[in-house]
């Protein structure tokens, strides 16, 4: 028994490893939401604050794109989803040797790099457009159309794949049921095997929705001069590294994860052994249905909506302020103190890309390495012993070097 | 085409039968085909104004692919910038690749043999999760991980493990992390499906037969999942040198993927026959490395699926 623990523990122990680098870095990003650093980080902490989630609010650029992401989302949703269930109906109904190469060409889109596709739509239709002597003004050149076609393309493919798990377990029987019935071959179509497709459309609807509105590959080419969600958000990222995108991290998490809870509740109460369970217990059955667990958690994201727009962290931020400037102010004298002929080149010999106000970064002195990186800069930290002090200094005017462009 | 449409009227009727046909040229001739074929014809011209597009000097080329090779120096030249980027990135994207396979397949193993009902599903979930979550702030995560004041770097430092922060963008461990994260679900799943299909008792026979955990692997489970670690490694390798947000977010100052050049002729270049041409290389490129790894794997495309 002994023995054997530790070899039957490897699995979870591999698991857990694995669920860490997935949520890992999401939990990461969540936290420097709310820190009010002027840089997403977890350390130094500065003071919780929700201000980021404001600015995001007030950003314009990125509730344009938002609002043209869910135009783009709901175009493709409804081009895709007919084709694409267009095509799993044509494959399920050819033969083995058709079958495979119409299989061959609907998968292709999904291998072709996003690239490729989106710049292919963008020169097609352009085309088209010189062809047709159309002026710039006309869909031809137009980015929410075209981002709408290069993302059908793929999309298309996938829920193609959703329709395709979906009809492999029709029951072809039932449409010839219902033609030895007298129905005509469109009305056995409509009223037998679209019904039976129906949840599956369902799904399909979401995964392309979900699909158009993270596309970013195909949609920077086919967007020309329009924004989307995706390509404002690159260029913040690309722009500078600012909480405030954390921040819509925090809020697309957030839906996800309220999204799957709702999903796995469903599924849970809709399964036969909670059915039993539930059976004579009224209250239980309210308290764990899916509408009940929506709605708490409705209730709870409206109040922490509320909590951030009431929350004030004023006060921490001009205290941090002051300790930083307190803290500038005692390094500027200990330099000067020090090394009084060449104060501007001691620092600058260590880090050259340092900014003149690069100790203004170092406020992790003043929380709690006060005792180490007094000591340090008593020795005149900087020039002579570039390891020692230089923790605190050195960390957050590298970020302003090396990261800030 | 006439005999498939025939057959679709005789058993949909008419009305479905144009839907399903109109539906599917639609998505395959002006979606799929006539884009590639138009942007294989733009690779051969010239970059010429708007005016001039049409006339006398708009003839067909091999110009843009000669750069490629040649680069924009006199004739007899070597474009080693170009041809050493897209080696780097298919390096980089086999790399990622393997990474990928080599931490999903235990996981997909577990959640396939050992784990059932509720868990699994509940399993499944969690990995579906950070899917969901917008491939930029998939990468913007990972470039807060991995800063100088990141918090590996600030755990490192704490525990003493190095002195100074290390720059894990310029050395690309960053874009590595983040690019094989991107698709650890598109390994996962196609794995998954397969294993989850083996039948146990087989496992079980490999060992009763006193097959080595090692050997039950190697003998009996990888090669019944091989078109599923197949499609799986397609569907990464694809999407990892097709990847653009990953390299443009945590690429290194100095490094480009191969994409991003694509990205620059299209863009600040405003060169789109060399656009298309690049693209064009990328394409071909990572397609054939497809259908070569597939023949010597000996699996064939039809069994890719998600």
């Amino acid at each position: 028994m002994k023995m054997k623990s530790p070899k039957a523990m490897i699995p979870g122990l591999y698991l857990t490893l694995f669920f860490a680098y997935l949520f890992g870095p999401l939990i990461i990003m969540v936290i420097t939401a709310f820190n009010s650093s002027n840089f997403p980080r977890v350390s130094p902490w500065e003071c919780f604050t929700t201000d980021w989630f404001g600015k995001l609010v007030a950003d314009d650029a990125l509730i344009e794109g938002i609002g043209n992401s869910l135009i783009i989302g709901i175009g493709v949703v409804v081009v895709a989803i007919p084709i694409g269930l267009a095509a799993a109906i044509m494959l399920s109904q050819v033969g083995p040797k058709l079958r495979a190469s119409l299989y061959t060409i609907f998968i292709a889109p999904i291998l072709v790099p996003g690239v490729v596709i989106g710049l292919s739509t963008l020169i097609f239709w352009d085309r088209i457009g010189t062809f047709f002597n159309a002026p710039y003004e006309s869909f031809f050149y137009d980015g929410t159309f075209l981002t709408i076609f290069g993302q059908v393309t793929f999309i298309a493919a996938y829920s193609m794949l959703v329709f395709l798990s979906r009809i492999q377990r029709f029951d072809h029987t039932l449409t010839e049921a219902a033609l030895d019935m007298g129905a005509t071959p469109t009305q056995a179509f409509v009223k037998v095997l679209l019904p039976f497709m129906a949840p599956a459309i369902g799904s399909a609807t979401v995964l392309a929705f979900l699909a158009s509105l993270e596309n970013y590959n195909t949609t920077v080419f086919t967007i020309v001069s329009s924004s989307t969600f995706t390509t404002v958000l690159s260029s913040k990222v690309r722009y500078g590294l600012d909480p405030s995108i954390s921040a819509v991290a925090v809020i697309i998490i957030s839906i996800t994860l309220i999204g799957a809870i709702i999903f796995e509740v469903r599924n849970r109460y809709n399964s036969k052994g909670w059915a039993l369970v539930i059976a004579e217990r009224p209250a239980l059955k309210v308290a764990t249905h899916p509408g009940t667990v929506a709605g708490i958690l409705g209730v709870l994201a409206i109040g922490a909506v509320l909590f951030i727009q009431n929350y004030d962290s004023n006060a921490c931020t001009a205290q941090i302020l002051e300790e930083k400037r307190a803290l500038q102010q005692q390094l500027m004298e200990q330099q000067s103190l020090d090394t009084p002929t060449p104060t501007q080149s001691a620092p600058s010999s260590t880090v050259p890309s340092m900014p003149s106000l690069g100790p203004l970064g170092g406020d992790e002195g003043g929380n709690e390495g006060g005792d180490e990186n007094g000591a340090g800069s008593d020795s005149s930290a900087p020039a002579s012993n570039p390891f020692g002090g230089a923790n605190g200094i050195f960390a957050p005017q590298n970020l302003r070097g090396s990261e800030g462009n | 085409m006439r005999d498939l449409f025939y057959d679709l009227v005789r058993r949909n009727g008419m009305a479905v039968a144009i839907y399903l046909m109109l539906a599917v040229s639609v998505w395959v001739f002006l979606l799929i085909i006539l884009p590639q074929l138009t942007m294989l014809d733009y690779s051969f011209r010239f970059n010429l104004p708007p005016a001039k597009i049409g006339g006398p000097e708009d003839v067909y080329t091999i110009e843009q692919f000669k750069y490629f090779f040649q680069g924009g120096g006199s004739s007899g030249g070597f474009n080693a910038l170009d041809i050493g980027i897209l080696f780097k990135t298919l390096f980089s994207a086999v790399f990622v690749t393997v990474f990928d396979l080599i931490i999903c397949y235990p996981v997909a193993f577990i959640l396939a043999k050992s784990s059932s009902g509720a868990k699994a599903r509940l399993l499944v979930l969690a990995l579906i999760v950070p899917y969901w979550i917008n491939e930029i702030l998939r990468a913007f995560a990972f470039r807060i991980l991995f800063g100088s004041t990141g918090v590996i770097n600030e755990v490192g430092m704490g525990l003493g493990l190095f002195d100074s922060p290390i720059d894990f963008i310029r050395e690309d461990v960053a874009l590595y992390a983040g690019l094989a994260y991107a698709y650890i679900l598109l390994m996962i799943f196609p794995l998954y499906n397969a294993i989850e299909s083996l039948d146990s008792n087989q496992i079980e026979a490999a060992q009763d037969m006193g097959a080595s955990w090692w050997q039950v692997h190697a003998k009996v489970v990888i090669p019944y999942a091989k078109p599923g670690i197949a499609s799986g490694m397609t569907m990464v390798f694809m999407l990892t040198s097709g990847a653009l947000a990953a390299p443009q977010i945590l690429g290194g100052p100095s490094n480009l993927w191969f994409t991003q050049l694509v990205y620059q002729w299209f863009n600040s270049g405003g060169n789109w026959p060399r656009g298309s041409a690049y693209a064009m290389i990328l394409l071909l490129v990572c397609i054939t490395l497809v259908l070569l790894t597939m023949r010597i794997f000996k699996v064939s495309i039809g069994e890719i699926k998600r």
